[in-house]
């Protein structure tokens, strides 16, 4: 096959693909919207307890069930806990376990699908089928087997997620392990020597940077999601640790009379869930290796 | 292709025995029948050994699933201690339950999957394509219980407050009456469609953009085709063929029992029962569950599978 040999865009400059891609990302107007929403999101989350008087478990009882006034901007709960603190530090466990999840599913699907790309064979078999046997079950069981035994606590849970969530990345990466190990490049790489760990992660792994980048930013969103259903379930985080989902399962029998209590958690949720895709539609077209636009 | 479906039968067998292995060694790990009989030992050490000869709990984790598999086999899908009934009358009323939602749900979504997929593709960046763009990002980030919930205060409390009305039901009206079934079924199958389409017409839009600008479709226009036809007949059917997969395991997961929306409705079917069985822990009723789960999960990816190969005679299985 002949390829097409593509015009160096611009005024006879060539510049480099990150350049390209941050030109491109920062053209993306929901990308930075998204970027922008995330690192307000963050900085209230983790200065937000400390701007307030209050204390997240201090017990008013006098003042249950307040409504937003000045010194509870969110409100307080049925025993009188400030809904603001705890709302804030609730965002600030879960953006914790999303995070840990995001690393964790990561660093697993990478490993097991880099290994069952480059080794093939019975390695291949056995990361594959461990993927389809993890497609079957339904996720509801492990999340809640798992959840029910490990899952009181904020690590716990993102543990259970990660060992759900790591089989896309896997099977990106493996994919691409596959496509590149029988390139030039590659067989250059091994015929001066190079042992298969250093091939795959220095020159394998490079070329599969962005659409892992691209799954992480997702993966955040899909786990803040999933902890607040599991909350939901009964089978999150247990209290007295705040995360948006426990707080949302709390205040949902009261949803009637105070709807603000579960709307404001959620809220969190959803902005989070869309900030990260808007970041993650961004990263998808600033980092497309095919694309020469800037 | 006969060849092709027993194949794949033949190879899923092993995975569907490792999955159900697992399900089973997970939750029995999970649990201790004798929690309570323990406490008063030695008083009630007769109950006690009936526990342990129940359940098995004098053989290994590991060896326990087998005389369930044994069982299972030959029909005997055990007795749920939770609902009180046997599984397989369980798994037949609530999953009747479960497909009064999720038979609707899927192909009103799957309808409106199609006509706002086309309809964004032939109108990108149009006003119209923003706004559903907009709404299916907003619908991709709701999570389900959220947005369940919102619909039940919304006509359930909200819109009764403004106008007087209540058309809706937020949980099932137990009687024969074919208007309150309606009633109750409305809010959770909207629910359902509304995240499923959100999903959708986002991958549906992107496959239809992309054979819309294809070289194909171009020539269809030019030897003077109806717009209508190369839309419709054309351009769709290659569209369609990405999205069959989805469609395929979005309506096994729906089958299966939609945990959380028939949760949030206090909807009788298997969603509830599961969640049920599995606080309890009811080992029959959550081996049943799966094994039905898990048979309608691998039955439609391989329909998805052959639909593939019918909507596009270039793939061949084989």
């Amino acid at each position: 096959m002949t390829e097409l040999i593509e015009p160096v865009s611009g005024h006879g400059e060539s510049r480099s693909f990150a350049r390209l891609a941050l030109a491109r990302f920062t053209s993306h107007r929901l990308a930075l919207l998204g970027a922008a929403g995330l690192i307000l999101m963050v900085l209230a989350f983790f200065t937000g307890p400390a701007l307030s008087s209050h204390d997240f478990d201090a017990v008013d009882i006098v003042n249950r069930l307040a409504g937003p006034s000045l010194s509870h901007p969110f409100g307080t709960d049925e025993i009188g806990r400030d809904l603001f603190v705890r709302t804030m530090l609730g965002g600030q466990y879960s953006i914790r376990v999303a995070v840990l999840v995001a690393f964790l599913a990561t660093a697993l699907g990478t490993v097991l699908g880099a290994l069952a790309g480059f080794f093939g064979r019975a390695t291949d078999v056995v990361v594959s089928q461990l993927i389809n046997v993890l497609l079957i079950v339904p996720s509801f069981i492990v999340l809640a087997v798992f959840a029910n035994r490990y899952g009181a606590s904020p690590t716990g849970i993102a543990v259970v997620l990660a060992t759900l969530l790591w089989t896309r990345i896997a099977r990106i990466v493996r994919g691409v392990v596959m496509q590149y190990k029988e390139q030039e490049f590659v067989l250059a790489a091994r015929a001066v020597g190079a042992r298969p760990a250093r091939i795959v992660a220095r020159h394998i792994l490079p070329n599969v940077l962005g659409s892992v980048l691209v799954e992480v930013t997702l993966l955040l969103g899909t786990a803040i999601v999933l902890e607040s259903t599991l909350s939901f379930l009964g089978l999150g985080v247990r209290p007295p640790i705040p995360t948006l989902g426990n707080l949302i399962q709390q205040s949902k029998g009261a949803i009637d009379d105070a709807p603000l209590r579960v709307l404001l958690p959620g809220f969190f949720v959803v902005f989070f869930v869309l900030c990260v895709n808007f970041l993650g539609d961004g990263l998808r077209d600033a980092l497309d290796p095919k694309s020469r636009r800037a | 292709m006969l060849t092709y479906v027993v194949r794949r039968v033949l190879t899923t067998i092993p995975i569907f025995f490792a999955a159900l292995f697992l399900v089973h060694v997970g939750v029995s790990s999970t649990t201790d029948p004798l929690a309570n009989s323990r406490l008063c030992l030695p008083r009630c050490q007769a109950g006690y050994d009936m526990l342990v000869e129940k359940y098995e709990l004098d053989k290994s984790i590991w060896q326990r699933p087998f005389t369930w598999f044994g069982h299972a086999v030959r029909g005997d899908f055990g007795f749920s201690e939770v609902l009180g009934a046997p599984v397989s009358k369980v798994l037949l009323e609530r999953g009747g339950n479960t497909a009064i939602l999720a038979v609707p749900a899927f192909l009103l979504s799957a309808l409106l999957a199609v006509l706002l997929s086309v309809y964004s593709a032939r109108k990108q960046y149009s006003r119209g394509d923003y706004v559903l763009t907009g709404f299916s990002f907003l619908g991709l980030a709701m999570p389900t219980f959220f947005f369940g919930l919102f619909l039940q205060v919304f006509f359930g409390v909200w819109f009764q407050h403004w106008t007087g009305l209540k058309p809706f039901y937020t949980s099932l009206k137990r009687d024969d009456s074919w208007l309150h079934l309606l009633q109750s079924a409305t809010l959770p199958i909207l629910t359902l469609t509304i995240v499923s389409v959100a999903a959708d017409s986002r991958f549906g839009r992107a496959s239809m953009l992309e054979v819309v600008n294809s070289d194909y479709i171009r020539t269809a226009r030019a030897k003077g085709l109806s717009e209508r036809t190369v839309i419709w007949k054309h351009a769709l059917r290659n569209a369609l063929i990405p999205l069959v997969t989805l469609w395929a395991l979005g309506f096994a997961a729906l089958l299966g029992g939609s945990v959380i929306t028939e949760t949030v409705f206090s909807w009788p079917g298997l969603g509830p029962a599961f969640i049920a069985a599995l606080s309890k822990p009811d080992l029959d009723l959550v081996m049943g569950i799966s094994i039905f789960a898990a048979t309608v999960a691998i039955v439609f990816n391989l329909v998805a599978d052959i639909l593939y190969g019918v909507l596009d005679p270039r793939i061949r299985l084989d």
